[in-house]
């Protein structure tokens, strides 16, 4: 039995006034974000900045002809954009998302929004005392499937969550990182390993949808350098229910990142992944039919005007947009990232203590 | 005479072993398991041939190369270029320079001899990070990874492409199927998973590769920007589209995928793999519908 996809809960809303953009950090997620950005209408790709001569030369390589700074001061005085994407290096991200939202610019900032929860913690109350849209960057949240999940656990469908499961995996890391250069990732210069890199988007979606857990547990294995190749944790939620997070970057066989969500309440059963939504309901609700169900990703809308690795990242900027111009608060807004990111640095401390309960920070 | 260059109409995509197509990772990783022998790999590439396919459409993985040096005969490639699995690709920090020092590295001598001429007759050391005067030397290091006698297309991939397109790079997309034109004597094609905005830039710039690879289906899977101005787009009859992903992810059959494609413009189809059980059977009943819209 199948039921029809509904809308998906991210905001699809194309800004209505055109917004001057500018990406700050031209990795690959400062990338990405250009070429969607480029594509959302009503929105202009006004500036980059990236200390790097040679990251702004690739962006000019693929043919951006937009002003390029090395210096994100330089850029704010210069071009005076409507919003920023901060995606500079995480030591980095915090100090210039703290000078753009001091500038009264709205910011979207690439995950983790901060090396340390002190840091994010600054940020969010900086933007909330300025009253200045700030986001954190969750495309997950806006991939179709899971936001519907997330749809069907808030409208209780499944009844209370008694258990959760949650993996993300991904193929990419499998020997020891350079001791420089850009692919080394030295514990001071970083949040985390997979956890804080890939795993922050799975959290962000649990702890949204489930709500902020009370402890967890973790345990991680170090396999290829000083930060963790692979975190499982359990999380506590404040009804006792218990939440499973898995993530790894060393397991073979996902040449895409994977994301599985399992749900198990009284009424029912749900599972989600980035290839299908399954559902074993004892009573319809929330358009789903009582009994199985289920949809394949296919099914559902794909309202992104350009691929460039998936489907979620044009919808979660042009919701970011549509915030900046007014519009309705997007799933990713700062307090709902800090929630995942206290979270996060909970199981870390778990994690580094050999697997201790830790209290998540209120 | 004048050498022309013809967008094929069938080609069998093994880009399935690249692990680029939208399938369930569960049926990618069946596919990559059922052709881990070269040997089975290989015979599947004949048959396809035999079955009426103008070629093969992959990149120089080691499993394509491995299974095309099984063979005595010749099976057309179309190659899709820079041949990087998406976890690869991952880890490179943008542009083309990361890839091409990538394939420096691991060119043998002539290789690099060659990718050094390339780059020398087209001054690209004066023009590092651009697109266009950088994708040759790259492209020379990825064709040299085949036999040269098999090479039938050589086909930009879509990462490449569709960073070029978001960048409205026109040049890249004018200059490149001369230089492969001139260079490998093949026809150049660009993958894209932007098919609609791919065709609606090339038309309004006037650039005329010899064909793009992009999905068209009935469910309108990947048609972006939306499947109505692709379709729109494919109506015009601008440059040949070869179909790819016709399946939907498995949402419709090959049958009604390519029946669809070519309802709607496509020039060609290229079923994968993994959207075949039986390749030879499939290929020969869309040969049969192909034969039927000529």
């Amino acid at each position: 039995m199948s039921a029809k996809a509904g809308p998906s809960d991210g905001p699809v809303a194309l800004p209505l006034v055109t917004q001057r953009v500018a990406v700050v950090g031209l990795g690959r997620a400062g990338v990405a974000h250009a070429v969607m950005l480029a594509h959302v209408p009503g929105c202009e790709l006004a500036a980059v900045a990236d200390p790097r001569s040679s990251a702004r030369a690739a962006l000019r390589g693929m043919g951006f002809k937009v002003p390029a700074f090395a210096r994100v001061e330089r850029l704010l005085d210069r071009v005076r954009p409507d919003a920023v994407v901060v995606c500079a290096a995480q030591h980095e991200r915090a100090r210039v998302a703290r000078l753009v939202l001091e500038a009264g610019i709205p910011v979207l900032v690439e995950r983790p929004m901060a090396r340390t929860l002190e840091e994010a913690e600054a940020l969010v109350l900086l933007a909330s005392k300025r009253r200045i849209p700030l986001a954190v960057s969750h495309p997950l949240a806006f991939e179709p499937v899971f936001a519907r999940v997330h749809e069907v656990v808030r409208e209780g469908v499944l009844g209370p969550v008694e258990h959760a499961r949650s993996a993300m995996f991904v193929s990419r890391i499998f020997a020891p990182r350079p001791r420089r250069g850009p692919g080394r990732l030295d514990p001071r210069r970083v949040a985390g390993g997979v956890a804080a890199h890939l795993g922050s988007d799975l959290l962000f979606v649990l702890v949204r949808m489930l709500g902020v857990p009370v402890e967890v547990r973790a345990e991680w294995n170090l396999l290829y350098g000083a930060v963790e190749d692979e975190l499982h944790g359990m999380m506590t939620l404040a009804d006792g229910a218990e939440v499973g997070f898995d993530c790894s970057w060393s397991v073979p066989g996902y040449s895409r990142a994977s994301t599985v969500i399992e749900l198990d309440g009284p009424d029912g059963k749900l599972l989600a992944s980035d290839e299908a939504l399954e559902l074993d309901l004892k009573r319809a609700g929330a358009g789903f039919p009582s009994g199985y169900s289920r949809l394949r990703d296919a099914d559902f809308d794909a309202p992104a005007r350009f691929d460039f690795g998936g489907e979620a990242l044009w919808s979660h900027d042009a919701a970011f947009l549509d915030w900046v111009a007014g519009g309705a608060v997007p799933a990713n807004e700062a307090f709902a990232a800090l929630d995942a990111h206290r979270v996060m640095d909970a199981l870390y401390r778990s994690a580094a203590a050999g697997g201790t309960r830790a209290k998540v920070a209120t | 005479m004048k050498r022309t260059y013809a967008a094929p109409r069938l080609l069998l995509s093994v880009r399935s072993l690249d692990g680029v197509t939208r399938a369930p990772r569960e049926r990618l990783l069946e596919i990559q398991n059922r052709f881990r022998e070269p040997e089975s790999l290989a015979v599947t590439l004949v048959k396809a041939v035999d079955a009426g396919a103008a070629g093969v459409l992959g990149s120089p993985s080691p499993a394509l190369r491995t299974a095309l040096a099984e063979l005595e005969r010749v099976v057309p490639i179309y190659a899709v270029l820079p041949a990087l699995s998406p976890q690869a690709y991952r880890m490179l920090e943008p542009g083309v320079e990361p890839l091409i020092a990538r394939a420096r590295r691991e060119a043998g001598l002539a290789a690099r001899l060659r990718m050094n001429l390339t780059g020398f007759l087209r001054f690209s050391a004066f023009r590092r990070g651009d697109f266009a005067a950088r994708a040759p030397v790259l492209l020379e290091a990825g064709a040299r990874l085949l036999p040269r006698r098999g090479l039938a297309g050589v086909v930009i991939a879509a990462p490449l492409t569709d960073a070029a397109l978001a960048g409205d790079h026109r040049a890249f997309f004018e200059s490149l199927p001369r230089f492969v034109r001139a260079r490998f004597h093949a026809v150049a094609g660009f993958e894209t998973r932007n098919p609609g905005l791919l065709l609606q830039r090339l038309r309004e710039w006037g650039a005329a590769p010899d064909f793009i690879v992009g999905p068209v289906n009935p469910r309108g899977l990947g048609m972006k920007p939306r499947p109505v101005e692709t379709l729109a787009e494919l109506g015009r009859g601008g440059v040949p589209l070869v179909a790819t992903e016709m399946r939907a992810g498995g949402l419709c059959s090959l049958e009604e995928g390519v029946h669809y494609a070519l309802e709607h413009g496509a020039h060609g189809v290229a079923p994968d793999l993994a959207e075949m059980d039986e390749v030879t059977v499939e290929l020969r009943g869309v040969g049969a519908r192909l034969a039927g819209v000529r």
